[in-house]
């Protein structure tokens, strides 16, 4: 996995910090911010979230190559962030 | 222990053509079916959403659609499409190399680079109109090396087969067995005897004799992975026996293909190609209805003798003259595997190089 980042939920203004050896949904969930997920691993779709800010790094196979270019959905179960911060329409 | 990388016959045509079937073949499970333009596909059994059977879906516009979700699988084992779900990262599933040919699906459950469909063996009685066909299909309980076995010493008939091509003369007179390469032929001729009741109908059934003293043959031959072809036949006494002419004698083949299931269970596909009257229907038949009763014989005795050696895995058994056409067809087998292990270290080697 790639290095430390941070998230923000926009509906809150929280900031929550992703470990280099955690999920963005891992760490959510740490936080007391559940978001859904089922497959885990970026093939499904579930967990999509829209990104607001911050340019997202995708490990998923659910999204189509332009769409991932587009930066602005992400699959949080796998796919992290090649910004510092990443705000989600959360 | 069986080789991998071989043609098996996996089933027959009419078997997959109200839908798919699910067989294990070598240890793997499969289903197979007519996916687009009718052509006969193949795929693990195994849907890769929650690991239901595909086998038990349909056929739908030439995609496997699983029972149970919907699941549409295409036939080199990647997922088409799903209800309500985007499929493009699914993983996807093992396809395997089929082919449908000499009235027979014939699978590749190895390494499928490997699979060349001009190596599946020809069968020269499927589609020559002078020959004609009838088969079926039994489910045995036994390694198919048992089979092998059995069909390439035909000493047992005298005392397995007592009432239909049992007779002495089989245990009076030696076989003879020779090996060609990866082939095996084990032959008996006997000359001037009574045919015993299976031939006397087949002589009756092409207008011949049957109340004549006969010459008799039997040429077993092996063809590895799993298949014994067996010339067969009896001719009127003093016309060349094997070589006579066609109206002094009826002529078949015994067909069969023992396609491992698992190492101790089998396919077997038996049949019977004959050389005389092709045309009558109502020969092929009786001669199916008389075949098949004949090798049901066998199902009990392999299967007991399968239980036998899995209980006493220690006791040695004996060979003896009689087994010389399994043994060396034994041979046949274990140079293929041992081959099949060298290649396997050698392309582990190689990756991790």
């Amino acid at each position: 996995m790639s290095d430390s980042f941070e998230v923000k939920i926009a509906s809150t203004g929280q900031i929550v910090v992703v470990p280099w050896d955690k999920s963005v949904t891992q760490a959510l969930a740490q936080a007391g911010v559940d978001i859904l997920t089922s497959c885990g691993q970026g093939v499904c779709g579930t967990c999509l979230t829209r990104v607001l800010e911050g340019t997202p790094e995708h490990w998923d196979s659910y999204l189509t190559p332009e769409e991932q270019a587009a930066n602005d959905q992400f699959l949080p179960c796998c796919s992290r962030s090649s910004s510092a911060l990443l705000v989600l329409d959360l | 222990m069986f080789p991998k990388n071989a043609w098996y016959v996996a089933c027959t045509p009419n078997e997959i053509d109200e839908g798919p079937l699910g067989r294990k073949i070598c240890g793997e499970r499969i289903a197979f079916y007519r996916g687009e333009g009718n052509i006969v596909a193949a795929v693990e059994d195994f849907c890769p959403h929650r690991g239901a059977p595909l086998s038990l879906g349909r056929v739908s516009e030439g995609k496997l659609v699983c029972g149970y979700h919907g699941l549409a699988m295409g036939c080199d084992g990647k997922t088409v499409s799903m209800p309500g779900q985007r499929v493009r990262g699914f993983p996807a599933i093992r396809s395997f190399p089929v082919e449908e040919r000499y009235g027979f699906v014939w699978v590749w459950p190895g390494d499928a680079a490997l699979a060349d469909k001009a190596s599946i063996p020809h069968q020269e009685w499927f589609e020559n109109e002078e020959w004609a066909f009838g088969g079926g299909l039994f489910h045995i309980a036994c390694d198919y090396r048992l089979m092998i076995d059995n069909l390439m010493d035909l000493t047992h008939e005298t005392y397995v087969h007592s009432n239909s091509i049992g007779q002495k003369e089989i245990d009076e007179v030696p076989c003879k067995t020779t090996v060609d390469g990866n082939h095996v032929t084990t032959s008996r001729f006997m000359e001037n005897i009574e045919a015993p009741p299976f031939w006397k109908m087949a002589l009756r059934g092409n207008g011949l004799a049957d109340d004549v003293a006969v010459d008799r043959w039997q040429i077993c031959r092996f063809t590895p992975p799993a298949s014994v072809m067996i010339e067969v036949g009896v001719a009127h006494a003093g016309h060349g026996g094997y070589d006579a002419p066609a109206e002094h004698k009826v002529y078949s083949v015994v067909v069969d293909f023992m396609t491992p299931e698992s190492e101790t269970s089998i396919h077997y596909f038996w049949g019977m190609a004959r050389k005389f009257k092709p045309e009558d229907q109502a020969l092929t038949d009786s001669i199916r209805e008389g075949q098949g009763k004949i090798f049901s014989e066998d199902l009990q005795m392999l299967e007991l003798q399968q239980k036998n050696l899995l209980a006493h895995p220690e006791r040695g058994l004996l060979l003896l003259n009689i087994d010389a056409g399994g043994v060396q067809s034994r041979k046949v087998l274990e140079r293929m595997m041992d081959q099949e292990r060298a290649a396997g270290v050698a392309s582990t080697t190689g990756a991790a190089a």
